[in-house]
């Protein structure tokens, strides 16, 4: 079983199971030697968790397995946009913010959202192009992505990995109060 | 599974594909890329599925790719053996019984037919699939595939990508099998180089260059590259390259490495794009399975191993050197250059790295030759790119094209222009690193060296189309905010300039901008691109430069004005509706007032922003209507008509004195300066309203008896009654305007005489000369100007009009001539040159004409008017004209042709539009400008002259009331400022209490609609042709709004 983050709680050092570090092993061998090994990895990891993010513990044995030094995993796993160092809501809503999707009003869209979930930037530095929050009770997670290449049914937005065209604020209102109906 | 080792066992699997493709029985393939399956493809696959199994019929049902009409998603093609394939648009699941009818009765559902394919060219191989259904129009002729060429694009959409036996069946692997029976390498290079293929991910080198340079190092291990990172927003060809035929992407990168001798071969995917990694995945395996990838391709003895590796997001890895870190397990930063890749690449090796629609080009080159390649495109920049075409276009999708084409061709020809009458402004090219291109410059040819000598780039492809609700002071900060949260970091000038860059963007898009901010704008960008390490700092500046540079008057009404026209940076507007409004109507505010049942507030809230509100209630062109958020869940608040109902309920009521009592009491105290208003019209009117309730003595002088101008003396009873105007204009005297009618300036009055009486002068004496046609006839008697025939008719004065009235124009005087002459009981025919949509009058006016009985001749240019012996009018000739190219307007350009047609008839008006009296403009001694108007500055509406303010039509050329009126408000401000030095134009207003919370649900009602009386009732009188809202329904309207100027969380 994965390690299960509870909030609040630290992520538990040294504590992978058997299973969990025989799944990295058979994944290091898999991939050793190969161009893209580190990144491979990492995306496997990652979608192996119920709650899509990289815990700490596994990067640990993961350095120690393969003997590249944790900064660099670390600079990579920050890096890149798609890995999450903190678990994902239960379910995610990505708003597009490529630039069909901008001219065609998406930012109003994750404004709306944002009030929605009730969202607040942890820090608002003015840029809301790359965004991941997530919903205090772990329910919801909104983010953005620079661009789905889903322009010609611009504005995208994807919820729980299904791509939903030419949205609208109310459409989108009628598929968040969906899911919280569904999964009450 | 059959390996291929020789001619025989290839031609046997080609057979078997081919069988698959044109079977014996009917087949069905439905487009299944990532954009048909957005709009539902899976759904239409199943509703297929299910009822052919039900109905235990023999039809071949497949999946395919994309064919990249995206708008007209799902594409669903259909085929009956010996016929042409034909596509269907826009399938629904409950489609599909019919269809399954039609076809099993073997005829094609005529209702969802896009067009047919006789016989494709797969450029490495050739289908013919029938002939027939001449009533449906071939591909290449409806406007979307026009001009199109597919090279790249050959197999998209035709055959299952999943499939490798329909690749072969087409030509695949043709070109591979070439290669290495030839088995001469530099052959090979030497056709790329001919060829001229230049690199298709946007910077646009030589492929056949950079073949060489690695076929030439010499190492252990070589490594090709597919650089599959496609990251500029607004670009998705790659995807859809990818998804649609991934196994030209393998050829390609096969034959690439059999001539540069690379033994390894990576794609580097975004992992957005699941669809395409999974595809590209199973073609990779069955590649490898089929014994054309891996050890001993073809039994040649040649070994390529190819890999897909997920990027993770990151949009720098598109730069080469940031995407082989990447592969490297490290972050992706770029590196300096040199070394450069063919020298020590990935992991020290030599290394080559093309963009996925490269490498898709290299097939056709090798079957065909250079030869072939170059006749296609421009001679620098030969064959075709792939274009996503997106944004505010009717026609969204993929389209390839020869390079070179112009832009027009792609915005107005394949992308059929906007979808809702407004005016496209601009298109942006090469996404992040490109530029945006204004729409007086669409005649360029679309190739690398030209969009770079605009400051923008080809790019990856993608072509964003905007139109006027874009502000492109926030399309360059959006791309700022993009490459700055993409930047890597790593270089100075990328990090902090765009961090630097980003912050002046938006202190602009906030208002808080400085004329400074530009210029430092300007030199930063600069600095950025010149010094910037990789690719990414080099040309992120691009869209800040390029927009400075074509669309500097944008930042400048941001910055000067805090203006953002569009109405798209929120911090300078208080809701769309009042950005839209050329007098910025709290329009919020007085249906909020209207809804808590505050007349006489709601009336002072419209009165101090539009002292015209009952006149414009009837005759504004309503450009809230297009911006209302409320359309998005039905239609538009009927903002216009509550405000005439306002009007309307306290002008002619007791309570009249009181609110100018009110009104009066608002007036600041008198501040002894004199102002003129030269002109009565809405735009001196407004003007005066404002001077006067600022303090100031105003005296308004006009040539006419009476005031309102054009509202008066050019708008027809039945549009606006003469009693309601009469009693704005009372009120206007009330608060205490003086007016000298019958005086002439500079006739009666000169501009010196002015000058030495007053303190300030503003000129709005409108437009009032109608342009005249040069054709033969025009001196004949029963040719009339439009102004002068609805002026006279308005004074009641008899004018002689025949039985059969031509009117020329489309605009609304026009219009208002048909009606009138309809109401003089003439029959009458507008002829208008263009199409109904060009027609520059209000729609529900020209509905109205046409509803009393008015004829409309589109595309009917004027050509000559007939005249009896003794001179009078019998008859007008007008070409018949067909549209040709589109135009500097956006519209397309009528065309003559040979066809001439006759209207008899006894009298013609021309309304072709109003000008500037240009005898006025010359003796007044004021600047002119080239369109013979009064030259002001743009932000203080001042003249040449000191002292000398102008406004309305006299600047503008002959526009509408509102936006005329709008000048006169603006002039007013700047005037009281110039007097008195002091900013006090905002202490004019009243405040109101009114609740400031959004409904918490929209109201169920509909929009009201004014009442027409019926069009024979109203067409024989020129009383009022509508009638007003109820307090009801002005009330139910008021609830409908959705109070966008509520501010709520962090603003």
């Amino acid at each position: 079983m994965p390690a299960e983050f509870l909030p609040g709680d630290a992520p538990q050092r040294g504590a992978l199971s058997f299973e969990e570090q025989d799944f990295i092993d058979r994944l290091i061998a898999s991939h050793q030697g190969q161009p893209g090994m580190l990144l491979s990895l990492l995306e496997e990891i990652q979608e192996r968790q119920p709650h899509k993010y990289l815990p700490a513990d596994y990067l640990e044995y993961l350095a120690a397995r393969t003997g590249i030094p944790g900064a660099q995993i670390y600079s990579v796993a920050t890096f890149y946009a798609l890995f999450n160092l903190k678990p994902q809501g239960d379910h995610t809503i990505c708003i597009c913010r490529g630039t069909a999707c901008h001219t065609r009003g998406s930012r109003d869209l994750l404004e709306r959202m944002k009030l929605q979930l009730g969202l607040v930037p942890e820090e608002d530095d003015g840029s809301a192009d790359k965004l991941s929050m997530t919903t205090p009770d772990r329910r919801f997670t909104l983010r953005t992505v620079a661009c789905f290449g889903q322009c010609a049914l611009a504005p995208v937005v994807e919820v729980d990995h299904a791509i939903h065209g030419h949205v609208n604020e109310r459409a989108l209102d009628r598929e968040v109060d969906a899911l919280r109906k569904g999964g009450a | 599974m059959p390996r291929i080792t020789d001619l025989s066992s290839f031609n046997e699997a080609r057979e078997a594909g081919l069988a698959k493709l044109l079977p014996p029985t009917p087949r069905i393939a439905i487009g299944m890329g990532t954009c048909g399956t957005g709009n539902g493809a899976e759904a239409v696959l199943q509703s297929f599925s299910d009822a052919i199994n039900q109905r235990g019929l023999s039809i071949a049902l497949a999946r395919t790719g994309c064919f990249g009409f995206c708008a007209a998603e799902p594409l669903v093609n259909v085929w009956l053996p010996g016929k042409p394939l034909v596509i269907l648009q826009r399938v629904q699941p409950n489609d599909t019984a019919a269809i399954l009818d039609d076809l099993t009765a073997g005829r094609i559902p005529a209702g969802l037919a896009l067009c047919r394919i006789d016989e494709w060219d797969h450029i490495t191989g050739h289908v013919k699939y029938g002939s027939g259904f001449p009533e449906i129009p071939l591909w290449n002729e409806i406007p979307f595939f026009k001009g199109q060429k597919k090279i790249v694009l050959r197999n998209c959409g035709l055959i299952d990508p999943t499939d490798i036996e329909e690749f072969l069946a087409v030509g695949g692997y043709q070109a591979l099998y070439k290669a290495l029976i030839d088995a001469n390498p530099a052959s090979i290079v030497e056709s790329i180089k001919a060829a001229k293929l230049r690199g298709r991910g946007g910077a646009g080198f030589q492929t056949g260059s950079k073949w060489e340079f690695l076929s030439k190092a010499k190492a252990d291990r070589k490594y090709l590259i597919c650089n599959a990172d496609e990251g500029d927003p607004g670009a998705y060809m790659n995807r859809n390259e990818i998804e649609s035929d991934p196994h030209s992407l393998i050829e390609g990168m096969i034959i690439g490495g059999y001539v540069t001798g690379a033994s390894h071969g990576i794609v580097y995917v975004r992992a957005e794009y699941p669809l395409a990694v999974h595809r590209l995945e199973t073609a990779i395996h069955q590649a490898e399975e089929w014994g054309l990838l891996g050890d001993n391709i073809l039994g040649r003895g040649f070994n390529f191993r190819l890999q897909l590796i997920e990027g993770a997001g990151a949009f720098v890895c598109g730069e080469e050197t940031a995407l082989i870190r990447s592969l490297e397990g490290k972050a992706g930063r770029p590196t300096p250059r040199p070394p450069y890749p063919a020298d020590s690449g990935l992991f020290g090796q030599p290394t080559n790295i093309n963009n996925v629609e490269t490498w898709y080009n290299v097939a056709p080159i090798v079957v065909k030759g250079p030869a072939w390649f170059t006749e296609t495109g421009s001679p620098k920049s030969p064959g075709t790119k792939v274009f996503s075409l997106v944004g505010k276009v009717v026609n969204t999708g993929l389209v390839e094209m020869p390079l070179g084409t112009p832009l027009k061709t792609f915005v107005y020809d394949v992308g059929g222009g906007t979808a809702n009458d407004r005016a496209v402004k601009a298109v942006q090219t090469g996404g992040p690193s490109g530029g945006c291109i204004p729409q007086e410059m669409f005649d360029t040819p679309v190739d690398y060296e030209t969009l770079a000598q605009l400051g923008s780039i080809m790019g990856s492809g993608g072509m964003v189309v905007m139109d006027e609700d874009n502000c492109m002071v926030d399309v360059a900060r959006y791309f700022i905010e993009f490459t700055h949260s993409e930047s890597c970091g790593k270089c100075i000038p990328c990090r902090v300039g765009l961090d630097k860059s980003l912050h002046y963007l938006n202190r602009i898009t906030q208002g808080k901008g400085t004329e400074a901010d530009l210029a430092t704008l300007d030199e930063l960008g600069r600095m950025i691109r010149d010094t910037s390490l990789c690719g990414l700092g080099q040309t992120a500046p691009n869209p800040v430069l390029t927009t400075m540079r074509h669309f500097r008057h944008e930042f400048e009404d941001h910055i000067r004005a805090s203006r953002c026209r569009a109405g798209v940076c929120e911090d300078l507007a208080l809701s769309p509706c009042e950005n839209s409004c050329p007098l910025h109507m709290n329009i919020p505010r007085f249906l909020q007032l209207l809804k808590e049942d505050r007349l006489e507030d709601a009336f002072v809230s419209v009165v101090m922003d539009n002292p015209l509100p009952a006149s414009t209630g009837r005759v504004c062109q309503h450009p809230c209507d297009d911006r209302c958020r409320r359309s998005g869940i039905d239609s538009a608040v009927n903002m216009r008509e509550v405000h005439r109902h306002i009007a309307d309920s306290i002008y002619p009521s007791p309570r009249f004195p009181d609110l100018v009592a009110r009104l009066s009491a608002l007036r600041k105290p008198s501040t002894g300066l004199r102002c003129a208003v030269v002109g009565a019209g809405p735009t001196g009117l407004a003007c005066a309203f404002y001077l006067r309730m600022l303090g100031h003595d105003v005296m308004v002088y006009d040539s006419n008896p009476n005031a309102g101008g054009m509202l008066r003396y050019a708008l027809p009873d039945y549009r606006l009654p003469k009693e309601v105007l009469d009693r704005e204009v009372e009120l206007i005297k009330l608060i205490g305007v003086d007016f000298t009618f019958n005086t002439r300036v500079p006739a009666d009055i000169s501009l010196n005489e002015l000058d030495q009486r007053y303190n300030a002068v503003f000129l709005a004496i409108g437009t009032w000369k109608e342009n005249w046609v040069y054709l033969p006839g025009t001196e004949l008697t029963g040719v009339i100007p439009a102004l002068p025939f609805l002026e006279s008719v308005s004074k009641r004065e008899t004018v002689p009009l025949g039985k059969r009235v031509i009117v020329i124009g489309g605009g609304n005087a026009a219009i208002d001539s048909a009606r009138t002459a309809l109401r003089l009981g003439s029959g009458v025919t507008i002829l208008y040159r263009r199409e109904r949509k060009d027609m520059p009058a209000i729609p529900e006016e020209t509905e109205a004409a046409e509803a009393e009985g008015a004829k409309i001749a589109f595309l009917a240019s004027p050509h000559r008017i007939v005249g009896s012996p003794d001179g009078r009018v019998t008859a007008i000739e007008a070409v018949k004209t067909r549209l040709g190219e589109y135009d500097s307007s956006g519209r397309r350009r009528p065309i003559p042709t040979d066809e001439i047609v006759r209207f008899n008839c006894d009298t013609v008006i021309l309304a072709v539009g109003e000008t500037v009296d240009i005898d006025f403009a010359k003796a007044s001694g004021l600047k002119i400008s080239d369109r013979g108007l009064i030259e002001v500055d743009r932000y203080s509406l001042e003249t040449s002259r000191s002292k000398f303010y102008a406004g309305g039509d006299l600047i503008t050329g002959a526009s509408n009331v509102s936006g005329a009126m709008g000048l006169g408000k603006k002039a007013a401000r700047n005037i009281d400022k110039r007097l008195t030095g002091l900013k006090r134009w905002r202490d004019l207003f009243p405040k109101f209490e009114y609740d400031q919370a959004a409904p918490a649900h929209p109201s169920d009602s509909r929009r009201h609609h004014v009442r027409e009386l019926e069009a024979e009732d109203r067409a024989r009188t020129f009383s009022e042709a509508t009638v007003g809202l109820t307090s009801v329904e002005a009330m139910e309207e008021s609830c409908r709004c959705l109070r966008c100027d509520v501010r709520t969380g962090d603003h």
